[in-house]
């Protein structure tokens, strides 16, 4: 084939890539999201961290016990609400007081994913109890993504 | 990653640049390093491009944007398994590709009578700086794409959006013997040229 046929066929690809982009663009919102995502899954990352300003790090113990953790950098706060199931697991409220992209709950060899809710709500309806610890990647109010997680605590 | 075929072979544009598929390489090398910011960077490199791979299938925006995210946590999980660090672009590609057309295949047969690939979308976005001129371009454009088949439709997007096609990979994708790709491309592309003159289109002269 000749050069010119190349170069005219990459014109054209060209032409089609600029197209498609503007036909069907790339989802507003979509390479934050992955980027978070990839964050939190991504366990030789070194996140910032969340230190306790209220609660305990021990345990819920029975059916009708319930803990409250806050956890915060002075900037960023999350809040979470403890909670045994009726199978005998727990169930984690929490709120986080930035635009949350990615949410965590990691587990030894276990993890849970939460979607991010209205007004940076998030739950894990059923965790079994154990030790955990909370990841996330929040937009700060610059538009720059931030991760986090908290100290290992009881569930 | 296998030879470049001659078909494959597209002069870079840019060369001054490093092509996608190099800078791919390198973030992809400095996060196994420890870099982790590196990964950041090949998640913003290579999300547009992996975007429009998936949406070649006809794979739906919500779907395909599960798509694109089941292929980058695969890459976190798996990455061992990739020996040739230069190889990571052109294996994102085929991940998606791989997880677009099994997904596309489930969704095809639950929907069949939906010819949503078909569908006439118009420009949905329009930037300041985009003049009229180019707007109907692009509408003139996509009129003619629309026009060719499934086939020609998802193997043009394809090629445009990825810098090293694998040619064997999309010819099984697409259940089309080896070998008969790079003609069919040319085959998709002589359509869409003939589709294109036949409306007056001089695009190809003013290059990029």
């Amino acid at each position: 084939m000749e050069t010119e046929d190349f170069a005219a066929d990459a014109a054209l690809f060209a032409r089609m890539r600029r197209m498609w982009e503007d036909v069907d663009p790339v989802p507003a919102e979509l390479v934050d999201r992955m980027v978070a995502a990839v964050a939190v899954e991504d366990l030789s990352r070194e996140y910032a961290l969340l230190t306790l300003v209220e609660g305990t790090l021990a345990a819920v113990r029975g059916e009708t016990d319930t803990a409250t953790l806050q956890f915060s950098d002075g900037t960023t706060s999350v809040l979470l609400h403890v909670t045994a199931t009726e199978d005998g697991g727990r169930r984690v409220d929490g709120w986080v007081d930035a635009a949350a992209l990615a949410i965590r709950l990691v587990q030894g060899d276990h993890e849970w994913s939460a979607e991010p809710g209205e007004h940076g709500r998030f739950a894990f309806d059923e965790v079994t109890p154990g030790v955990a610890r909370l990841r996330l990647v929040v937009r700060d109010a610059d538009g720059a993504l931030r991760d986090f997680q908290t100290p290992q605590f009881e569930v | 990653m296998g030879a470049m075929t001659q078909a494959g072979a597209e002069p870079s544009v840019d060369s001054a640049e490093p092509a996608r598929w190099e800078r791919a390489a390198a973030l992809f090398v400095r996060w196994r390093e420890g870099d982790s910011r590196a990964m950041d960077e090949l998640v913003r490199l290579m999300t547009p491009p992996l975007w429009h791979v998936v949406r070649a299938y006809g794979v739906d925006p919500a779907l395909a944007q599960d798509v694109v995210q089941t292929t980058w946590l695969t890459l976190v999980r798996r990455h061992e398994t990739i020996n040739d660090p230069l190889a990571v672009s052109g294996w994102l590609t085929m991940c998606a590709r791989r997880e677009a057309w099994r997904v596309g295949k489930q969704h095809r047969r639950a929907d069949a009578t939906e010819a949503e690939s078909l569908e006439p979308h118009l420009p949905v976005h329009e930037s300041a700086e985009q003049t009229a001129a180019q707007d109907d371009e692009t509408r003139r454009l996509w009129t003619a794409v629309a026009t060719l088949n499934d086939r020609c439709q998802r193997l043009l997007r394809i090629v445009a959006f990825e810098d090293r096609p694998d040619y064997a990979r999309i010819a099984e994708d697409l259940a089309m013997p080896i070998g008969s790709i790079g003609p069919t491309r040319q085959r998709c592309l002589a359509k869409l040229r003939a589709v294109l003159e036949g409306d007056g289109w001089r695009g190809d002269d003013d290059g990029n």
